[in-house]
């Protein structure tokens, strides 16, 4: 293999320039012996190969998407995905296996500024024409228009938009969510906040459902608050093979919670060795494998941007004080 | 507390409750001061008062409001006169159809909030500086209180005075000493709740200091996380049951476990355990245990229905029961102290860590401090509260007693049907007319009192009274108020909305967990043999000592209480859903009725 693509174990914080966040970030978690399911990335010498090949350098910004979305993907990427692709089928012993490709924008997750939903994922790709023909996808979508006017908003320098591509082996999921190491509310940092609902993660992520809510002490493990909510549509594999469709869920499974207790665990269990392994809190998006929910992967992570900070947060102050405060008998001023 | 003027549809007035009918004459049980009165209309009828159901649940007989005024001589003087609380001097307490109600005293001018903070810091900080040492030297003033509490004795007055009355020097005749004994035995009662209250302000404190510290800092962290990382291991409260559970190992271990059959009364358990040497052991075992540790109360004390265990074993040969059997199941009864220890130590040091560098210290003191004014705070119940007044309401008994032996009182429990001014005059008349020899009327005048204050005592207790009367505070200021009876602005706020009725009470989420079950109604200490096992104990409040009834239900709703009140406590260490300060509980629920109880969200839903 040349160097537009290298397998997310290979991958590390520094890479972040050359694969994008996402990628170099799945390859930390890795690093971390955080259950990642198994792929690999595309650096962005294969989109700059893929514009400068496709001669796009002259078409308008507006324009670009629809005439990337018709270029060919220059040979050298193709092939070397196609290796990339089947040595993952090989691995996992499943020819033509579902991958989910996404965009790995450079810049993307960092903490101030959440790129993040600004480009587009494709779900359920299987066949190495398919994965081909998403990556392309996920490149044009660097100039939809939202995608623009996002750019315009932050007022980037005039470096040229980059990105590149992550591929990751699907799960099927039973059930997926979010949850972040902290409580977003009310800034608690002894709990976990876990959002879950039934199917691929597609439901809870776009808001489509409102998911099941759990509160999970970091300290003990018990469930402090949960809100089951009844849960209408899920995602699931398209029975043709291609994609991901939006279904009905079910009779009972509507109202049933998505998560039991000892998966709760080992979510926060898994959340916990990701917030020390980065040293701040996370939000991070997991699921549970259909027919085997024991086991936990994780499908990305990033940091917290916004905690809400209490307003009445108490400031630092002695112990003494502070219960003097309790009788109503203020600390002197110069305490 | 700050009031505003008075809103329609909120509580009602004070003046505009109805006398139950039959209750008519309800008054005379109670002192003039404690009565809504006309003269104090202006003031009493602007104020917030609430139902003071945690500590009086049901309606006071007239000897046993000595446990109110007491108790608020003592609470006040110490957060009023001693350590002058800032803004909250002490409480009044006025009684309508036989119930107390309750209302601090707020001091609003800021000169003088000032003024008693600098006497405030000096004093309660010179407490917290020395608490073991000061404590330590508590212990030792109750332990001689107790003492002199036994060795007070109620003469009898006898036919001829003995020998040494005559030739003897320096012996009194009866009639003094029982005028000598009975105000003696009002007067260590107050000594006792002079010292029940001189810790415990600041001991509630210092520990509500560290339970706002961590809410501010972890605003989701169960208030049973809290608990366990402050409670004692060694806790004398628990050693009574660990005393029970320690027989009941020695009953299997000697092979006389045979004897505890479900059903059997302790005096038939008794017989039986006389029939053998190795029962005879087991009961001279039980016998050493029985001074301190059965000095527990069946309730909390401020009613003279409260026995001891020594009086009343039916309790604790329960407990012997249940931990026999368990034993017998092969379950393992002891309370996991090792485990609790390496628990509480975990979880203080895991909630340390999570916070940030700057809340860490503070923390940590906090903590501390909390476990160092905990022994008081909870051992102070079982010195006060059970030890203490079960004996000396016994000793009321003795004076009852010698009334009853002289056709005063048609039974001596009568005794607390009567002021402890009318006992006073009764017994003025007893020794004038025993040294006279002169015809006494009193065996004519106080049995119609008692019979006529037993009815309407009995009526009162089928009235359920209003959460509170008076005006909706705007807020609740009075840290006192918050502090002991979790009597917050959003508490008051739920109570006055529900005086529209509702199916779901709101309380405090005092110990974890969800259950639906059949709600058992208990309003006085003596409808505990009713619960049934699995039922739902809805309460006025409970109290530690209720530990045998506790591994019967399976959840705890009551009107009155905080996170740290007894059926808080209790119900955490046995693991069941509570929702205290329901504030109407008692009165919205009736036996037999199903009910969700939500110990998390702190709700009771009426299904």
């Amino acid at each position: 293999m040349t160097g537009y693509i290298r397998p997310l174990q290979r991958l590390s914080r520094s890479d972040e320039p050359t694969f994008g966040g996402k990628s170099a970030n799945l390859g930390e978690l890795l690093a971390a012996d955080i259950p990642v399911p198994p792929g690999f990335a595309l650096s962005t010498a294969a989109f700059e190969a893929f514009v400068t090949g496709s001669d796009l350098g002259q078409t308008p910004d507006d324009a670009r998407a629809n005439a990337m979305r018709a270029a060919p993907v220059p040979e050298a990427v193709r092939e070397e995905l196609t290796l990339a692709y089947t040595a993952l089928a090989e691995a996992v012993g499943v020819a033509d296996p579902p991958v989910a490709v996404r965009s790995s924008a450079i810049g993307e997750d960092s903490q101030e500024a959440t790129f993040a939903g600004q480009q587009d994922t494709y779900l359920w790709v299987r066949g190495s024409e398919n994965v081909c023909n998403a990556a392309r996808d996920c490149w044009a979508s660097l100039y939809s228009p939202t995608a623009i006017a996002y750019r315009a908003r932050l007022a980037e320098t005039g470096n040229a938009p980059a990105m590149g591509v992550t591929v990751q082996l699907m799960v099927d999921a039973e059930v997926s969510g979010v949850m972040f190491t902290c409580n977003p509310v009310s800034g608690d940092p002894s709990m976990v906040a876990v959002n879950s609902s039934w199917g691929l993660g597609l439901a809870v992520v776009g808001g489509e459902v409102t998911p099941d809510d759990f509160l999970v002490s970091k300290v003990t493990r018990e469930v402090v608050r949960e809100h089951i909510h009844p849960k209408d549509v899920q995602y699931v594999p398209d029975p043709g093979g291609k994609g991901a469709v939006r279904v009905a869920v079910e009779g009972d499974r509507r109202e049933a919670p998505s998560l039991e207790q000892a998966d709760l665990e080992r979510l926060v269990e898994v959340a916990r060795r990701i917030e020390r392994y980065f040293g701040c809190h996370q939000d991070i998006e997991w699921a549970l494998p259909r027919g085997e929910t024991e086991r936990v992967f994780i499908v990305q992570t990033r940091p917290v941007t916004a905690v809400a900070k209490k307003p009445d947060k108490p400031k630092p102050a002695s112990a003494m004080s502070l219960i003097m405060s309790t009788f109503g008998a203020a600390p002197p001023k110069d305490a | 507390m700050a009031t505003t003027a008075p809103k329609a549809g909120a509580f009602p007035s004070p003046y505009e409750i109805e006398t139950p009918p039959g209750c008519e004459g309800w008054e005379e049980m109670y002192p003039y001061y404690a009565l809504f009165d006309e003269r104090r209309r202006d003031t009493d009828e602007h104020r917030f008062w609430f139902w003071n159901s945690m500590h009086f649940p049901m309606p006071m007989p007239a000897f046993d409001v000595i446990c109110i005024d007491s108790p608020y001589q003592a609470v006040g003087a110490w957060q009023n006169r001693v350590f002058a609380v800032p803004p909250a001097m002490g409480i009044d307490y006025r009684c309508i159809n036989g119930y107390i109600y309750i209302s601090g005293n707020p001091v609003t001018d800021p000169e003088k909030i000032a003024e008693r903070a600098g006497f405030f810091q000096e004093r309660a900080g010179y407490y917290f500086q020395n608490w073991s040492e000061l404590y330590g030297k508590w212990r030792s003033k109750m332990e001689a209180l107790i003492n002199e509490l036994a060795d007070l004795k109620v003469p009898d007055l006898p036919e001829y005075e003995p020998d040494e009355v005559a030739f003897g020097d320096d012996r009194n005749t009866a009639f003094y000493e029982v005028l000598d004994a009975y105000p003696r035995a009002l007067r260590l009662g107050d000594m006792m709740w002079q010292h029940h209250f001189e810790f415990l302000l600041l001991g509630y404190g210092a520990y509500g200091t560290f339970v706002e510290f961590c809410k501010g800092h972890l605003p989701d962290i169960p208030d049973q996380h809290i608990a366990q990382m402050v409670a004692g291991i060694d806790v004398l409260l628990f050693r009574p049951d660990a005393e029970l559970r320690r027989l009941a190992r020695l009953a299997i271990e000697t092979g006389v476990d045979g004897a505890f059959q479900q059903g059997h009364t302790p005096d038939e358990i008794d017989a039986d355990l006389q029939r053998s040497d190795a029962g005879q052991s087991w009961l001279a075992e039980l016998e050493k245990v029985k001074d301190p540790w059965f000095n527990m109360a069946t309730g909390d004390g401020l009613y003279h229905y409260y026995r001891s265990w020594l009086d009343d074993p039916s309790i604790p040969y329960a407990s012997l029961i249940g931990h026999i059997s368990a034993l017998n199941a092969g379950e393992q009864i002891d309370r996991p102290t090792e485990e609790i220890q390496r628990e509480r130590d975990r979880l203080a040091e895991e909630y340390g860590s999570l916070l940030d560098e700057d809340s860490r210290a503070p923390f940590n003191d906090l903590l501390n401090l909390s476990r160092t004014v905990f022994p008081y705070v909870e051992e102070h119940k079982f010195f006060c509260d059970y030890w203490f007044l079960t004996r000396w309401w016994n000793k009321i008994r003795e004076f009852g007693a010698l009334l009853a032996r002289n056709d005063f009182l048609d039974d001596g429990e009568d005794v607390f049907q009567l002021s402890r001014y009318e006992v006073a005059s009764a017994l003025d008349e007893l020794v004038l007319t025993w040294a006279t020899g002169g015809l006494p009327l009193g065996p004519k005048h106080w049995p119609p009192i008692v019979a006529r204050r037993k009815e309407i005592l009995k009526r009162l207790g089928d009235w359920t009274p209003p959460p509170a009367v008076g005006v909706t505070p705007d807020a609740v200021t009075d840290p006192m108020t918050i502090m002991l009876w979790g009597v917050t602005t959003e508490r008051v706020q739920e109570w006055a909305r529900q005086q529209d009725g509702g199916s779901v009470l709101n309380g405090a989420a005092a110990s974890p967990g969800l259950v639906e079950g059949i709600a058992r109604v208990v309003r006085s200490v003596d409808q505990i043999g009713d619960v049934r096992d699995g039922e739902i104990l809805v309460c006025g409040s409970t109290s530690p000592a209720w530990a045998p009834i506790f591994s019967k239900i399976k959840a705890t709703v009551t009107d009155v209480g905080g996170v740290m009140s007894h059926a808080a406590i209790v119900a955490r260490e046995y693991g069941l859903p509570a929702v205290v300060g329901t504030g109407r509980a008692t009165a919205a629920i009736h036996t037999g009725q199903t009910i969700r109880v939500d110990g998390s969200e702190g709700t009771v839903t009426l299904l």
